[in-house]
Order: structure tokens, then C-alpha cells, then sequence
């Protein structure tokens, strides 16, 4: 892949003691094989099913009778019941899976598929992505692996460790390296198992400690076969199950320097098939470059996009308004005029208040002009009236 | 220890849309444009109260004219009506349940503004029983739209709660402020149909003192139909 051309170096550590040039190796294509939980999940959980041994229920358990149905009418349940007399199994039940001595409900069978194939590649997958899970540091560490004190990650040690006879000296060798504390985990939880296998030749349950692959095996099987946790393998056949244990990637690893050399010739890369897996290549990722964020805020697809479209949070939100008839700020919001036309009403009013007033007091005026006028006309007509009123009155005949 | 940006945040930044500087530009502009649409509104609404009083005068002088004459003055027809629904939805037959929705009137005490020609008064005949309608006057129509006046804004009901909302969507109709829209809905004009649509069918309260009997037509002592003038009296006490 062209993210991998340039390959990052690993040191690779001696055994025991300082050297002066620490030497350093190129890391292998597969650690940058995508990692596929899924895959390997599904991987392992079939492959571990390949160790089972048949188990089943005797063909002739629950059988061995002639029982038969006494039928109805006898006040009893129907189910076959064994023959005879003079025991006290006569009259029993049987036969039935809910009888008391009889078979059970579908008898285990041998012939059960306890074994499952699985495609090479998919299997390969697997052990690719598991490979490259140890070198990731988070990954190892959520395995449970204590691997606080290393030097590095992934971690290569001189080919030296191949040679090593005694577990005293593979001891020391992890004592140096900082794995150790690994091992200690292990040591310090070992229990009797929980449940039946304790019986059954399983009594103590282990952790997993940390793995040693080599290339060559010049002793290092027998130094390291009794350090409790610790396991060996070569890396020719490195093992899913042993890889991922639980189907949980991140197993600690401790790979010799010829070991970590022959990863590239035994899964390849992308460019360069395996040298031992005819026509495999090593597995492509979906997404090469998964920094999702990093992608869209690059300046090629920024340039593209569209202006954002604003958000109108001008009447967004639900705005509670008072009422303009009892708030003047809001009515005025909304009318500008308002107040004006409040003043100019008023000034209407008093307008014509004035006018109205100029008008009664003229009329009232006027009023009490004429009554005072006619007052004096009273005066006047009392004296002379009789000779009018004559007038009046001959109107009648005529 | 100089906090550093980030290298994607600062061309984020000068990249960006919402910048400092644009928003201040943008936020510029629009005080300009309120200060230009309050400033529309004032002189509008001045505009329209002589109008409106005119109009008063008008129609008083008309009438005695006609008077002195020994003639009549017939009033032209009124264009506008004010109609309020007053059935609930329960088992309302389909014809005018069609021309209750057509209306925008679904729920009860709801209430529209609608142009009255002979079709519409059609309609009006057959929802008859369900609504009571009538003729509004200026300070009715004004009551309405500023006190229950809700916008129809990204299909959702919105208060109006300011000018600038008006002028976004009716704008093109010459109507920028809230005057604009009482006078076109008044007087109904040539933008009356979108003046209308922009408001939402008003949602009144049930009328203080409540109603006598909504079964019979106002005519009889009853509530529903055409209550002409006395449609103002009735918002007032359902606004």
C-alpha cells in the first residue's frame, strides 16, 4: 500500500546486558494488515470448535424396557409403563423423556458436527490481523498484558534467545527484557477452576503470559516450556488461537530477530506474494486512509463544497411575545407610528373637548340672555294684556 | 505556554462562511435594512390613518348628500369578511367539512379573513351552520394580526413578532410592515390572497360570557351565520 512505503524501523534488543549498536530491522508488511475484529471473531470461534472430541449419550440409554401404554380407562396417564410385577419398577413410567429412568429428549449423538471448515483466506485474514494487533500498543494493553516496562513495542530480541537451554536463563532474559511482570500476573492468578473440569483434569485455570516466536528452535522450547503463562511458537505456524486468545487480539509477543524477518517472506505485502502461501497476498483495507475527519476538513473537499447554508435562527426558537395592546415597547416594534397616533388622538380629543366647551358655554350663554330678557318682557305685558287678549278670542265666529 | 491552533482550525477559520468579519458585514446590513423598514412603517402608517379616516368622512358625506337630495345612498357591498368557526369536528357531514378545511377553519374558534364574491358566499351558505361570519372593521382586523397574528414561516406557525419577518415574505408585494398588512387585508387589495396565506388562521379563545345557542342562526336569537357588524363585538370578547 502506498501508506506502508515507508516502513518504520524496529530495534531489535539483545538478551542480556548492554550492547553498543543496537541493531535495527525494518518492520513487515503485516503489521499494517488492516485489523479485523470481526474477522478474526469469526475465525477463531469456528476454529476452536476443531479440538472438540464426540461426546453422546449411550444409543441405548432409557431403552432397555418393553414397557407399553396401559391405554385409557384405567385412571392413570397414558404414557408407556414397564411390565411385569413383583418389583417396584413394574408399572412405572418409561420411555419418556419426562419419566424417571427413561431417555432423554433427542438423544446426543455422536455424529454431530463438532468441526468446521473454514475458507484458508479467511483464516489467513486472521492471523494477519491478529499479528498486527500486537503491535499495537492499546490493543496488548486492554488484552490485560502488563507492558508498562518495555523497551518497545512490537518487541524483537537477538536471535540469541533461539540457544537458550534453561529456564533460569530464559527467566533472567525476561527479567531483563521487562516482561517479567507478565509472568508474574500469571503466576499470581492461577486458580482451581471454577465448575466441573476441575474434576475432570482441567483443576487449575491459567492467564495467558507472553508468546515467544522463533524461527529456529535451539532450546528455546525446553527453557521456556515450564514458565507458567509463557508460550512458544515457530513462526511458521503461528496459531489464531494462540494469537488471539478468546478471540481478543493483542497478544504480547516476544518475536527473535530472525523470526520478525521472516514475516515479510511468510504473508507478504501487497506488492510481493507470500513465499509460502501460494498466491496470497496480504489482505487489502476497505478505507486506506481512515481519518474520516481528516479527509473531509483537507482543503481539496473544502474547495468543492458548497457555501453552508445559514442557519436561520432569526425565528428559530419560539419567541413568547407580549402583547403589543399592554407592552408599548412591542407594539412599537411592530407599529413605529403608534405612539404618534396616540398623541395626535389625544390632541383630538382635547381639540375638540375645547370646541365642545366653546360651544356649550355660548349656547348656555345664550340661554340665560333670553330668559333674562324675558323676564322683562313679563313686566311689560302684565300691564296692558287685556285688550290683546279680546282680539284673540273673536277670532272664533268668523 | 503559547496555546497552539491547530492547523485545520486555522484554515477552517479563514476558509470559513461565518467568519468575524462576514458575520459583521451581514450583521451591518441588516440594521440597515430594519432601520429602512422601520422607517417604511412609520410613514405607511401614517399614510393609511388619514386613509382610513377619509374613507369615514367619505362615507358620511355621501349620505347626507343623498339625504339633502330625498335620495338613498346604498353602501357598497362589503369585500371583507371575518369568519369564526363555532361547531366543533364531531359528525360534520363531508360537503362541509371539505369547505371547512378549504377555509383553513379545522378546529373550533378558529378564524380567517376571506375575500366575499359570489363564490365564496357560496361557500359560506353551506358552512352556514358551523361558523358565524360578519363584516370587520379596521380596529378589528388590527386587533387580530397584532394581538393573534401568527406567520406561516418553514411551514410553522410563528408569532410575528417584528417587522422584518413580514418583509422577508412579502416583500414583493409591497408589503413590508405590519400597517401594510392590516391595510391590505382591510381594504382588500391585489396582494389580499397573499397577504392572507402568509397568516395563519387565527386561534381564539371561546367568547367571554359565551354564546346563547350556537344550534340557531343569529337571525333566530342563535349564533351561526352572517352577523354582519356584530362580528366585531364578538372578537372582542374571543380575542
Amino acid at each position: 500500500m502506498t501508506t506502508q512505503q515507508l516502513r518504520p524501523i524496529v530495534s531489535v534488543f539483545p538478551i542480556k546486558g548492554k550492547v553498543k549498536t543496537i541493531k535495527q530491522v525494518p518492520l513487515p508488511s503485516v503489521f499494517s494488515a488492516p485489523i479485523r475484529p470481526d474477522v478474526v471473531r469469526f475465525v477463531h470461534t469456528n476454529m476452536a470448535k476443531n479440538n472438540r472430541q464426540a461426546h453422546a449419550v449411550s444409543t441405548t440409554a432409557g431403552e432397555q424396557t418393553s414397557a407399553t401404554s396401559w391405554g385409557t380407562g384405567r385412571a392413570v396417564a397414558r404414557i408407556p409403563r414397564v411390565k411385569g410385577s413383583g418389583t417396584g419398577r413394574s408399572g412405572q413410567a418409561a420411555f419418556g423423556n419426562m419419566c424417571r429412568g427413561g431417555r432423554m429428549y433427542a438423544p446426543k449423538k455422536v455424529w454431530r458436527k463438532w468441526h468446521r471448515k473454514i475458507n484458508t483466506n479467511q483464516k489467513r485474514y486472521a492471523v494477519c490481523s491478529a499479528i498486527a494487533a500486537t503491535a499495537v500498543t492499546p490493543l496488548v494493553m486492554s488484552r490485560g498484558h502488563r507492558v508498562n516496562k518495555l523497551p518497545e513495542l512490537p518487541l524483537v530480541v537477538s536471535d540469541q534467545l533461539q540457544s537458550l537451554t534453561k529456564t533460569r536463563q530464559a527467566v533472567k532474559f525476561l527479567k531483563f527484557i521487562g516482561a517479567y511482570r507478565d509472568v508474574e500476573k500469571v503466576i499470581r492468578t492461577k486458580k482451581t477452576r471454577v465448575g466441573q473440569g476441575k474434576y475432570r483434569n482441567r483443576r487449575h485455570v491459567l492467564r495467558k503470559g507472553p508468546m515467544v516466536v522463533y524461527a529456529r528452535n535451539l532450546g528455546i522450547k525446553k527453557a521456556f516450556r515450564n514458565i507458567p503463562g509463557v508460550e512458544t511458537a515457530s513462526v511458521y505456524t503461528l496459531n489464531l488461537l494462540k494469537l488471539a486468545p478468546g478471540s481478543q487480539m493483542g497478544r504480547f509477543i516476544i518475536w527473535t530477530e530472525s523470526a520478525f524477518k521472516l514475516l515479510e517472506d511468510i504473508y507478504g505485502s501487497w506488492e510481493k506474494p507470500s513465499k509460502f502461501k501460494s498466491g496470497f497476498y496480504l489482505p487489502r483495507p476497505v478505507m486506506v486512509n481512515t481519518d474520516v475527519e481528516r479527509i473531509i476538513k483537507s482543503d481539496q473537499v473544502q474547495t468543492v463544497l458548497r457555501n453552508r447554508r445559514p442557519r436561520s435562527r432569526k425565528y428559530g426558537k419560539k419567541i413568547q411575545r407580549a402583547d403589543p395592546y399592554e407592552d408599548m415597547s412591542v407594539m412599537l416594534k411592530l407599529n413605529p407610528y403608534y405612539k404618534t397616533k396616540l398623541q395626535k388622538q389625544k390632541e383630538l380629543e382635547e381639540k375638540n373637548k375645547e370646541e365642545r366647551k366653546e360651544i356649550v358655554d355660548k349656547s348656555r350663554k345664550e340661554y340665560e340672555d333670553w330668559l333674562y330678557f324675558s323676564e322683562e318682557e313679563e313686566e311689560e305685558e302684565e300691564e296692558g294684556s287685556d285688550e290683546d287678549r279680546e282680539i284673540e278670542v273673536l277670532s272664533d265666529e268668523n | 505556554m503559547s496555546k497552539q491552533v491547530p492547523e485545520t482550525i486555522k484554515k477552517q477559520v479563514k476558509r470559513s462562511f461565518n467568519s468575524k468579519e462576514v458575520k459583521k458585514e451581514k450583521n451591518e446590513k441588516r440594521v440597515k435594512l430594519l432601520k429602512e423598514i422601520q422607517s417604511k412603517a412609520f410613514k405607511r402608517a401614517e399614510k393609511y390613518e388619514k386613509e382610513y379616516l377619509e374613507q369615514e368622512q367619505k362615507l358620511v358625506e355621501l349620505k347626507q348628500k343623498a339625504l339633502k337630495e330625498g335620495s338613498f345612498y346604498r353602501e357598497p357591498e362589503p369585500k371583507l369578511a371575518f369568519i369564526i368557526r363555532i361547531r366543533g369536528i364531531v359528525g360534520v357531514p363531508p360537503k362541509p367539512r371539505k369547505i371547512l378545511q378549504l377555509l383553513r377553519l379545522r378546529r373550533i374558534y378558529s378564524g380567517v379573513f376571506i375575500r366575499l364574491n359570489k363564490s365564496s358566499l357560496r361557500m359560506l351558505h353551506f358552512i352556514d351552520p358551523y361558523v358565524t361570519w360578519g363584516y370587520p372593521d379596521v380596529e378589528t382586523v388590527r386587533a387580530l394580526i397584532y394581538k393573534r397574528g401568527h406567520a406561516r414561516v418553514n411551514h410553522q406557525r410563528k408569532i410575528i413578532d417584528s417587522n422584518e419577518m413580514i418583509y422577508d415574505k412579502l416583500q414583493k408585494y409591497d408589503i413590508v410592515c405590519m400597517e401594510d398588512l392590516v391595510h391590505e387585508i382591510y381594504t382588500v387589495g391585489k396582494n389580499f390572497k397573499h397577504a392572507n396565506s402568509f397568516l395563519w388562521a387565527f386561534k381564539l379563545k371561546p367568547p367571554v360570557g359565551g354564546f346563547s345557542t350556537v344550534k340557531k342562526s343569529f337571525v333566530n336569537k342563535g349564533e351561526h351565520g352572517n352577523r354582519e357588524q356584530y362580528i366585531n363585538t364578538l372578537v372582542k370578547k374571543m380575542i
